[in-house]
């Protein structure tokens, strides 16, 4: 009898239970903050680009989470794609179907931001924002609703390397860089645009090599036998800090002149101390001291505090990508999908580096481009970029009217 | 318009003289894997995670010592010491229990520590970019036939055959070295005449690891330091102790030839497909002769 009492008792306690926890899980699904996906290259060379904008999101996100985003906050949650497109994809793809995020971001690499972009956001429909992909595909091209990107890419690089360039007294060129599509992607806007603006200039010769390659001596050996008035070199990664060794080892620097986008880049300069090589002509979207703006010290100061080393151009992409994503929410006020679009859409938002504006028509951020010479600084240790001139984001970036024609619009 | 590099002679012999001197780098970290391939019967794929890890505390090192000449000679001797210590304990600890398993069970083993060192080497020093210096002396560049060619290349070029000539002596001159030989020939003949394999076997995985951390520490001022180094280098190092013959240590000098200089000429000569000539040497070396090119000693 007593065993049957307990029995009946057990079963009203259980689903009883049951019942409440179905009456309040609405309650709570409705408490839920806001979910945002990261995927992004956290082992191997490409490593060191992931954590950095990670480390920059994450800074940001402890401001925004004090004030809270229309009642929540703003939590993430992080897939190492180890460099991999297919990786990637998965991952977005069981961010999306199984965390339920409302949001990804992501990656170094623009092979995967490009496959998340036309798989995963506009196939589902989640709002996708590049954050360090430097592919002008990602916003050109292959650009639609539900992608946007944060970061400067190859186009307004290599447009930037033109505009420069055609300012100084260089002819003769020589084009070199990696085998991938970042380097002929940056080599060809390069020149496209150094050609449209000085149309004397000749390309006497071109040389690509393997990602990775070791040994660049015997390229450049044969570069300087060519005599060029200048040498565009389109390299990225960890080719930046042998390309440099290299100048440094032969003393190109001295004989012709120089430019490779991101040369001028902290995380390349750092590692080279005051061995860098002087003298060469460099773009980039973001310096920690400069421009000299108290909101950029202060961001510079937060960052060394929380990770002991200055932010780089990926910390400073990833900081804006979270301010994008809670003003857009604000604005949206819901955590509607196509709400949040229509929000980020012109948004524009104070950045350490000035206020910026996520372009309407191609969902492009509007960045200026800082180009500079390396010079090193013995004081600090490091080589850092000198006579610092600001091209404007809307000079350096296709209009609207050119990305709608590359989109067949 | 798309211009074709000048071959001139001073390219040539640039090319010749910078295929040689990685093939010095590549020589002395295959001769330490062809080492324990020959005596312990180990395809150790953590040998790259190795190198990787001596190129790491080169760096470390010469940091330590202030970041100029006389860290970089110091971290050349510690490094390689480093490097050593760890394959002592990793072999005392576990290798030394898993010889007489089969090859597959061993190959799956060291690829499980190649990732494990993989990722100790993430935490200990981040996936920043890292690189040092050659001393000051060896900074800068000659000129041949008027072209820069960078000295520490050609201080890698008289290390290369002093570290050739160190391990011929050692393994041919000297007791343990000639033990060594023996082991790999037969263990089981060598334990019965009252020699304690054990520790011969311990001694020559020690000093293959140590190549590898000597090629690391040697390679560190010529590329970025940086994860990811392994799995360039044990790829190559395998085909190389392949096509040289497995076990043999001048095997690995040919092999590394071929690899490095074949390697440098196809940048010269045709750059967009550079990458092919190493691995078309290989398969042509292994069509014609699939045991290698020198005598292999399994």
């Amino acid at each position: 009898m007593m065993k049957k009492n307990t029995f009946i008792v057990s079963l009203t306690l259980l689903v009883g239970f049951f019942t409440i926890s179905l009456i309040l899980m609405p309650a709570t699904a409705q408490a839920k903050n806001i979910k945002v996906g990261v995927i992004d290259c956290y082992s191997g060379p490409a490593a060191v680009f992931g954590a950095d904008a990670l480390n920059g999101f994450k800074l940001a996100l402890k401001d925004i989470n004090q004030q809270g985003v229309l009642g929540k906050k703003i939590e993430f949650t992080t897939r190492d794609s180890k460099f991999k497109v297919d990786l990637a994809l998965n991952f977005a793809k069981e961010l999306v179907l199984r965390e339920d995020v409302d949001i990804l971001v992501g990656t170094i690499n623009s092979g995967a931001a490009l496959a998340i972009s036309a798989a995963v956001a506009k196939r589902e429909k989640v709002p996708f924002i590049a954050w360090i992909s430097k592919s002008e595909n990602i916003t050109g091209k292959k650009g639609h609703r539900y992608v946007f990107s944060a970061g400067e890419n190859t186009a307004m690089a290599g447009k930037s390397g033109g505009v420069a360039l055609a300012t100084k007294p260089y002819v003769k060129y020589w084009i070199a860089g990696d085998d991938y599509e970042y380097g002929h992607a940056i080599a060809d806007a390069a020149w496209r645009n150094l050609k449209a603006r000085k149309p004397e200039v000749q390309l006497i010769g071109k040389s690509w090599w393997k990602v990775g390659e070791p040994d660049l001596i015997p390229y450049i050996t044969s570069i300087l036998a060519a005599k060029p008035d200048a040498v565009i070199f389109a390299t990225g990664g960890g080719s930046m800090v042998n390309i440099m060794k290299t100048i440094k080892t032969t003393g190109m620097a001295d004989k012709v002149g120089i430019y490779i986008h991101s040369a001028t880049d902290h995380a390349v300069l750092n590692p080279l101390g005051i061995n860098a090589p002087e003298g060469v002509m460099g773009t980039i979207d973001y310096h920690f001291y400069f421009p000299e703006l108290s909101a950029n010290k202060r961001f510079v100061s937060a960052y060394k505090a929380a990770y002991g080393q200055p932010p780089g151009f990926p910390a400073f992409q990833g900081y804006i990508t979270a301010h994008f994503i809670a003003e857009a929410y604000r604005k949206a006020g819901s955590l509607d999908k196509e709400k949040f679009i229509d929000a980020l859409e012109g948004l524009q938002i104070q950045s350490p580096a000035g206020r910026i504006e996520m372009r309407a028509c191609d969902h492009q951020a509007i960045l200026p481009m800082y180009f500079g010479v390396t010079k090193v600084s013995p004081e600090q240790g490091f080589a850092i970029a000198t006579d610092i001139y600001t091209l404007r984001g809307v000079e350096v970036m296709p209009s609207c009217k050119e990305i709608m024609e590359a989109r067949g619009q | 318009m798309e211009g074709g590099p000048a071959i001139t002679l001073a390219a040539l012999s640039i090319t010749f003289l910078v295929g040689l001197s990685r093939a010095m780098i590549l020589f002395i970290v295959t001769s330490g894997l062809s080492f324990v391939l020959g005596v312990l019967r180990v395809p150790n794929l953590a040998h790259g995670s190795l190198y990787m890890i001596g190129a790491f505390a080169a760096y470390s090192i010469t940091m330590l010592f202030g970041g100029g000449s006389v860290g970089f000679w110091l971290a050349l001797i510690l490094a390689p010491l480093v490097v050593a210590l760890i394959s002592l304990v990793a072999e005392r600890s576990l290798f030394c229990h898993l010889y007489q398993r089969e090859h597959l069970m061993l190959l799956l083993f060291t690829f499980a520590l190649m990732l494990i060192l993989g990722d100790l080497t993430k935490m200990v020093w981040g996936a920043d970019y890292r690189s040092i210096m050659p001393p000051t002396i060896l900074q800068g560049s000659v000129s041949i036939f008027g072209s820069p060619f960078p000295k520490y290349n050609l201080f890698l070029l008289i290390i290369g055959p002093l570290v050739a000539i160190g391990l011929w002596l050692f393994s041919s001159k000297t007791k343990i070295g000639k033990i060594a030989r023996a082991a790999a020939v037969d263990m089981e003949m060598v334990g019965a005449i009252g020699i304690n394999v054990s520790w011969v076997f311990a001694f020559a995985f020690v000093l293959g690891c140590f190549l590898a951390g000597l090629g690391g520490a040697l390679v560190s001022p010529t590329i970025s330091v940086t994860i990811g180094m392994d799995h360039n280098i044990i790829i190559e190092a395998f085909l190389i102790v392949t096509i040289g013959g497995l076990g043999n240590m001048w095997g690995a000098m040919v092999g590394s030839l071929i690899f490095g200089i074949t390697q440098s000429f196809g940048v010269l000569l045709w750059p967009q497909f550079a990458i092919v000539f190493p691995y078309l040497a290989v398969v042509i070396v292994l069509t014609l002769k699939p045991t290698g090119m020198l005598k292999s000693v399994w």
